[in-house]
Parts: C-alpha cells; structure tokens; sequence
C-alpha cells in the first residue's frame, strides 16, 4: 500500500466528529479554556461529594469583614463566614443551573425544532413558531421573574396542599428552561427543514419508515452539532442569568451562588469591603470567560464548512 | 426668528425644571428625607409614619405631642381648645375645639355665596364625619381598628350602613355626638384611657365632608386640612407643602413643650422660643428608599438637610458607638443626635403550627415547648444586634421596651445564648436530627433578608439541627410576606412593631387571643389566662396595679417560649447645621411647622467661600458643639 493510498483511507475514515475534534484539539486557546471548564467541573463535583467547602455556611462572629488571612483565604462577610469556601461552593451551584438548563433547554428546544421543522408549513409548525414568538418578544428577565415567582407559588402550595417539598428549588430553573428553548428550536427548525429534503430522508419514506422514527432516528442526530453549541451557550448563559437573579433576588434559594455574593457585595463595597466582590466576580469572570472561547472553538470546530 | 422663540422656551422650561423645587420656592425652604414614601394620604388610609408624617402636616388633630418631651411622651391640645374632661367611670370624654380655625380654601367649598371658595369654619361636626368615615363600608378604613366597639353605636352605625347599601351620615350616633358648634362629646363602651393617644394619630385628622364629597378617592392628592401647611404637590419621589396662609395664630413656646437645656442645648432650638408657627415657608420631602442616595445627598450639604447614617457607614462615621459619637469631619457639618425606636423587633413561632406551637397531643406539646425554647437559646442576640444594627443597642427581656409604661424587668436568660443548653433541651425531650420538623424561615426577597435567615441557619446548626431541614421561605413582596403571616401559613414570623402609642397596651394586645391572624396577634397566641388578664388591664390607666398584670402576662409568654423578643433599634440622626430642629420619627408626626432654616448671609456667605469652608460659615454651633452632650438619654 503506498502512502497516497493511506492518506485517502485516513480521509475516508474520518467523519465528521473526528474532523471536529481533531480541528478542536488544534484550537491551543480551546483547548486552554476547556481544561478551565474542566477544573471548574472537577471543583464542583468534588463540593457535591462533600470533599471540600463543606463548612460555607459556618458563622464566625469575632471574625465578620475580615481581610484574607490563613484562616480565610479570600477573608470573610459580615457573618463571619469563610468567603473562599463559598464562591468554591458557589461553583456546584452554577453548574447544576448551567447543566439542568442547559440539558432541558436544548433537549425541548430540539424536540420543538424537531417537529417544527419537519412539519413546516402545517399547522405544527404555525403553532410552534407563535409560542417561540410570544416567549421571544418578552422581555428576558421579566419573563423569569414572573414565571420564577409563579412556580415558586406553586411550589409553596403544593408544600400546603400535598406535603410535595423541594419543588420550589427549580423555580429559577424552570423559568430560564421556559425561556432558553427558543433559540435552540429556532435554529433546529432551520436544519431539519434543509435536512428533510436530503435523499437519505426521502428514501426513509420511500421505504415506509414512520414519521417519528425518521424524526428522531435520522434527522435529529444530524442536528447535534447545533445543539453541542448550543447547549454550551445555554450553560453559560444560565450561570450568567443565575448571578444576575440572584443578584436581584430571584435566584437559588437554600445555598449560596456567586450572584447571591455579588448581591452582598453591594452593600460593602460603599463601606470600602470588597473580598465578597472580587472572590465572586474574579471566579464568574474567568468561568464565562473560559466557557465562550471554549464555545467559539467547539462551534468553529463543529461547522461543517469548515470542517470540510 | 422662530427657531431662537423655540429654543428660548426649551431652555427656559430647561432651566425651571432643573432648578427645582427649592430654587423656585420663595421664603424659607427646608429639605427632609424619608427612606421611604407614602402610597395614600387620605387620614383613613394614612397607616405608614410616611403618610402620617404628611397627613398630620395638613390636616388637624385633635391633641399632638408636646414637641421636645419624649420618653415619656406627653400629649397637648391641638386643635382641642384644652385637654378632655373625663366623666368619673371614664367613660364620657368632652372635647372643645378651638374657635376660629379654617380649613385652607379650596374649589371644595365654593358656593354662590362663597365663589372664591375660601375655607370654612372647623367645628366638632367636622370630627365626628371623619372617624365616622372610618367605619362607612364603603371606605377601606385602616385606623378603624382603633375605636371598633369602643365607642358607644359607632360600630352599629357601620353594620347599618352595610347592610342598607347606604350611608347616612347624618344619622346621629350615641356615642359621638356635636354637642354644639365647638363641644365634642365621645361616650365609650367600657374605659378606654389609651382613647386620647389615639386622636393624636393622622387616621384622627380632621377633614371636610365637602372635600369628601368633591374628590372622592382624589382626596388623597388633593388634601383639603387645616393644619400648618398645605400639600403642594405629591409623587412616588417628592412631596412638597407649603406654609398654609389661614393656619391660627401659634406661638412655640419651648418652656412648654419641655426644653431642657442639657438635652436640646445643642440644637439651638431655644433661639425659637416666641416665634409663631409654622416657621419655613416651604418643606421639601424627598421619597429615597436607597441609602446611598440619602447619604451622598446629605453629605453635599446643598440638598437634603436631614438623613439618618446608613448601616454600611456607620464604622465610618462614627467613633464611638457607646454612646454613639460622629466623627469630627461629620460633627463640623451636621447635628447629630441618636433616638432608641419607640418599637422594636421581635420573632414569634406561629402557635397554630402543630409542629412548633400547640399540638392536641400532650406529649407533642410538650416536646414543641422544648423545641421553641431550644431555638430561643440558640438566638444571638448580640449576634444579630452587630450584625445588622451596628452593635448598637441591647436586647431586652420580656414584650415591653424600656421607656413604655408599664416596662418591667426579669432575669435575662431568655435573651442567652445557650448552645449547650439548647441541644439538652433538645435531647431530653426526644428530638434527633432525624425527627426535627423542617424549619422554614419565611422573608420578603433581599439580601439583608437573606442574610437574617442564614445567620438563623448558623445558629440552628450549632444546636444539632440538619442544614437540609432548615429552608429560607421567600416571597416576592412584603406585602406577600406578609399575607402569608396573616393566613397563617408560617411557622415564624420576624417583624418590627412600631408603636401606635406610647402605651404598654399597644403591645400587650399583640398576644391577645381574639387578635389572632388576620389580626395584630401574629403568632395566633391564645392563652386563657393571658386573655383574661388582658380584659382585666385593658381599661385600667397606667398604675402599679396595671403593671403587676403585664408582668404576669409577659412571665407566661416567656414560659410558653411564644418567641424570642426583643430589641430596639437606635436611629442615628443628623441635620444640617442651618437648620434648627429636634427630629425624631417616633410617635410624634406634625413637627415641621418646628423646623427653621437659617437663611444664608450674602455677605458672609463670600466671607465663607472665601475662607473655602461653604457649609459651616451661617451654623450658630460648630465642632463638637453638634453633639449631644448626654450619654443617657434613654
């Protein structure tokens, strides 16, 4: 076998996501934001398991607005609580939002842009695009608000009603699903309307392949590309949001979160205290920041233009 | 041509509105804050010391407090001519009003007669429609608790007008009665000695039917009084009144309203003694919820003329906190003066709860008891007082702040902190992390809210309680916050009371059953002989013998562990040094016809730029001389 002959077996091997990757791990600024992301990640499963920050919420009273110190690396609030222990534990907090809403929102987003797509100009579709219209046009953080407070409601009578606890936790979650979907669906509909004309489809319905099976089957895993990328903007947007509703008030309840430390800060910072500020901007900063170019380089490494 | 008329009348009404408010008043203008703003100014519906601070300003009340004596209070006529005379039951009251006073004029009482609408005579008849208004159906009434079924047929006249559609308010009452054009006559169902505090309160204000009958539910921007200013104008941001030109002839006399050298000297007050009232043409009230706002406006020295020290500067500007003491920087600018609340805050357990309060199971019973008192010990008083009210103050023991009649001491060990104590308590009476009831700590959205419940969280944690088990319940508002309280669906609820009157009864009545949810009574407390003994004091004055009942009632809420009280907070005060005033925010409310403004001196004023000192030049004190000199003013 000669060497040309190599070459064009290696190409002929390689699909799509071995393109991708390979174009991935050549992005040296990806592939640097990525292993942040993957610190990030390792941080927050450890605070999940409970092997470390596990003492966030202990009050100190002698030591309340002290500066960094041995004892508290990053110093400490107005309760005496150690700040470094809870923007580390704020870290789990941002990643069960970023992932729940990211997961929930781009599986309802795909499954909406799935359907849409597919049965364009029908009905379906009219219906589909008038929700993600209505949900659209709204205002983002008043629509969260609105529909954080409502489910939050919820959540409280049911705990009346049913003794059902925990529910209003998701609250937020739910109201940045409510509202993520969109974006995702929008752009899924456009590609499942290119990909619905492409031969492999009409030979799935020249064979008798139902509509969902076709659907699900062969054009939605022609999607994933989209919905990797997307999945990814949703996740930092949602540790974004997250800081921002908590910031205002509307966000996780029970634990603390870098917006709910940013929120604090604001009445410190008049008072010349800034550790809660910074500890909780400088590890929201260099996340969002990690996470984009990581999503720059998976979206540059996931397009099919230039991978090909 | 055209273009420069254009552009001048732009500029013009550039200029006018950018001016504002005080460059266009003419005379002499004072500028307060509030951290807060009043929603209505209708006296009935005027709940918030916001509302009454203005209410009280346009409207008469009968009696107000004198200006300079508090702790104790001391009321004085005001549009009363003198005070009361009380039938030997106590249960008649005689009240005459001054001769002469006018309401302002007002499009109100323009008749053929009168084209020019010029205000009316007051007379008694003018009292009785407006606590009548109280009790019309078809008002929303939020002072009415204050004489229900106190006053003979008053309650009656309500039903009726209920249950007729209608209301009639010529219909004569027994208990309320114009006995003539100036004589007032008030009979009460049983004695009610706290009846006078109450006529002291803006819902007592004195208003014109004809102002009722023309603007309606507008009353409340359009106030038709006949007090010591009129309401200019009124927004979510600012109200302004003005010196009301027809208000009677009042003379300050400070001997009278209990100056006292020691404890006033430094105001420089007694340079108003003999000047009539209202003194500043103008007052200015600005609506600034946030405190950086209000300090940076402060601090200008050209805007606002009175401010309180936010929380986050109090390190800052203070440098001493027992007593509390400004710096120099702050001393040389401002008066400074600091008030225990006539208030204070408190939490209590919802007793309805069966897995905190009351259960029918006494074996529950009694481990709910020991659960309560178990969070009791685990409370930080001084935890919470350093925290969140700078450190200044201390807790005290019982329901009756210091300084209220009818204030007693007991031994401080229910406001200990007792750690070790409360996991005993806990153990031995059988509770394990495993079966703790969830505790969940209701508050409105914010972070000072959040950060009472994680201090709360702390403290429960050190006692043995699961983190897991212990969940912030937040509501959007506090109006949702406090519907909840009022439905009962919170297991605790964390409050300040401020009082109505400076009576113990204000506060008594808090526990009392029949007040239970949706009333005052927030923890639905409803205790036999509690109740008892409440009915019993309830139309004594303040005596001895009055006293020995509330300590007794304050020993059984200590034993029942109802909550953990109490604590007032101290307000820290500073004015500009060109004015001359004695603020407060407790109990009293019409003091802004007290407030002068020293005018500045042209002349001294370029002496004053000159020297590159703007704010100090026209102050009568300077330095240190700003300070309250007395440690012990409580």
């Amino acid at each position: 076998m000669t060497n040309e002959q190599n070459k064009q077996e290696t190409i002929k091997k390689e699909t799509l996501w071995t393109k991708a990757v390979r174009k991935f791990f050549r992005d040296k600024m990806g592939v640097i934001s990525f292993s942040i992301v993957c610190l990030y990640a390792l941080i927050a499963l450890g605070v999940a398991c409970g092997f470390w920050a596990t003492e966030w919420s202990e009050l100190n009273p002698d030591m309340k607005n002290t500066g960094p110190s041995a004892d508290f690396w990053l110093g400490t609030n107005i309760l005496g609580q150690d700040i470094y222990q809870r923007a580390i534990f704020s870290t789990k907090t941002a990643f069960e939002v970023g992932l729940v809403v990211a997961l929930v929102a781009t599986m309802l987003g795909a499954i909406v842009g799935c359907l849409s797509g597919y049965f364009s100009g029908t009905w379906i579709d009219e219906f589909f695009l008038w929700i993600i219209g209505c949900i659209d046009c709204i205002p983002f953080y008043l629509f969260v608000a609105a529909v954080g407070f409502a489910v939050n409601t919820l959540a409280q009578n049911l705990n009346a009603s049913f003794g059902i606890e925990g529910f209003e936790y998701f609250a937020m979650h739910i109201a940045m699903i409510a509202t993520f979907w969109t974006a995702t669906a929008r752009l899924v509909r456009g590609e499942v309307i290119k990909i619905k004309h492409l031969e492999f489809v009409e030979a799935a319905h020249a064979i008798g392949v139902p509509g969902p099976k076709i659907i699900f089957k062969h054009i939605l895993p022609n999607t994933f590309h989209i919905l990797l990328v997307q999945a990814t903007i949703a996740f930092v947007s949602a540790i974004k949001s997250e800081v921002i509703l908590s910031y205002l008030g509307l966000g996780v309840k029970n634990t603390v979160s870098w917006g709910k430390m940013i929120a604090e800060a604001t009445q410190e910072v008049p008072a010349g205290i800034y550790s809660n500020f910074f500890a909780a901007s400088a590890f929201l900063f260099v996340l969002v920041m990690a996470f984009n170019i990581f999503a720059d380089a998976l979206q540059d490494a996931l397009d099919p233009k230039k991978v090909s | 041509m055209r273009l420069i008329t254009f552009v001048g009348i732009v500029l013009s009404i550039f200029l006018t509105v950018s001016c504002g408010e005080r460059k266009t008043a003419k005379g002499k203008v004072y500028w307060h804050s509030e951290d807060g703003a009043p929603t209505k100014l209708d006296p009935i519906e005027s709940a918030t010391t916001y509302a009454n601070r203005i209410t009280t300003a346009v409207y008469d009340t009968l009696y107000e407090y004198k200006y300079l004596k508090r702790h104790p209070y001391e009321l004085k006529p005001n549009l009363a001519a003198n005070m009361p005379e009380i039938s030997e039951d106590g249960l008649v009251y005689t009240i005459k009003i001054k001769e002469g006073v006018k309401f302002i004029d007002d499009a109100c009482f323009k008749t053929k007669e009168n084209p020019k609408g010029k205000g009316r005579e007051v007379v008694a008849a003018d009292f009785v429609y407006s606590l009548k208004r109280h009790f019309d159906p078809k008002n929303s009434s939020q002072g009415s608790w204050l004489w229900r079924g106190r006053i003979v047929g008053l309650d009656d006249w309500g039903k009726a007008a209920r249950e007729a559609g209608t209301t009639d308010y010529a219909a004569k009452i027994k208990g309320l009665q114009a006995t003539d054009k100036y004589t007032i006559q008030i009979t009460l169902t049983e004695p009610y000695p706290q009846i006078l505090y109450t006529f002291a309160m803006g819902f007592a204000s004195v208003v014109p039917q004809e102002a009722v009958e023309k603007y309606g539910k507008q009353l409340t921007t359009n106030p038709v009084g006949s007090g010591p200013f009129m309401l200019k104008s009124f927004n979510k941001t600012k109200a302004v009144l003005v010196k009301n030109p027809t208000y009677r002839k009042e003379v300050f006399d400070i001997h009278y309203e209990g100056y006292d050298e020691e404890k006033h000297g430094f105001t420089g007050i007694k340079a108003l003694h003999g000047k009539t009232l209202p003194i500043v043409d103008t007052v200015i009230i600005s609506f600034m919820k946030q405190d950086v706002a209000r300090w940076n406006s402060l601090n200008k020295g050209n805007e606002i003329q009175f401010g309180t020290i936010p929380k986050d500067q109090i390190d800052n500007a203070l440098m001493s906190k027992k007593p509390p003491k400004v710096i120099e920087k702050l001393a040389k600018k401002f008066h400074f003066d600091y008030e225990r609340e006539s208030g204070f805050v408190f939490s209590v357990f919802n007793m309805t709860d069966p897995a905190f309060g009351y259960s029918d199971d006494p074996k529950r019973n009694e481990m709910n008891k020991a659960l309560r008192k178990a969070i009791r010990k685990a409370f930080d008083w001084q935890g919470r007082i350093d925290v969140f009210y700078a450190g200044i103050g201390e807790p005290f023991v019982g329901i009756i702040p210091p300084g209220i009649s009818g204030y007693s001491e007991f031994p401080k060990d229910s406001i200990t902190r007792d750690v070790e104590g409360a996991k005993k308590l806990l153990k031995d009476a059988g509770w394990t992390a495993e079966n703790l009831p969830v505790f969940e700590y209701p508050n409105a959205a914010s972070t000072t809210a959040t950060q009472f419940f994680e201090q709360v969280r702390g403290w429960l944690e050190e006692i043995g309680y699961p983190r897991k088990k212990i969940k912030q319940k937040e509501f959007a508002t506090f109006g949702d916050l406090n519907k909840s309280m009022k439905e009962r669906k919170n297991i605790i609820n964390s409050y300040g009371w401020g009082l109505d009157y400076p009576d113990a009864e204000n506060v008594m009545q808090l526990f009392y059953g029949p007040n239970a949810s949706p009333g005052s009574n927030a923890s639905n407390f409803d205790h036999p002989e509690y109740n008892e003994l409440f009915e019993k004091a309830k139309p004594m004055p303040d005596s001895e013998e009055r006293t020995k009942l509330y300590k007794r009632m304050t020993e059984i809420l200590l034993e029942e562990c109802v909550g953990m009280f109490g604590f007032s907070r101290t307000r820290l005060k500073l004015w500009n040094k060109n004015t001359i005033m004695y603020p407060t925010r407790e109990i009293l409310s019409n003091v802004f016809k007290y407030v002068d403004v020293i005018k500045k001196d042209k002349k001294k004023k370029k002496n004053t730029k000159a020297d590159g000192n703007g704010n100090a030049g026209d102050a009568n004190n300077s330095g240190d001389a700003g300070q309250k000199n007395t440690e012990n003013k409580e």
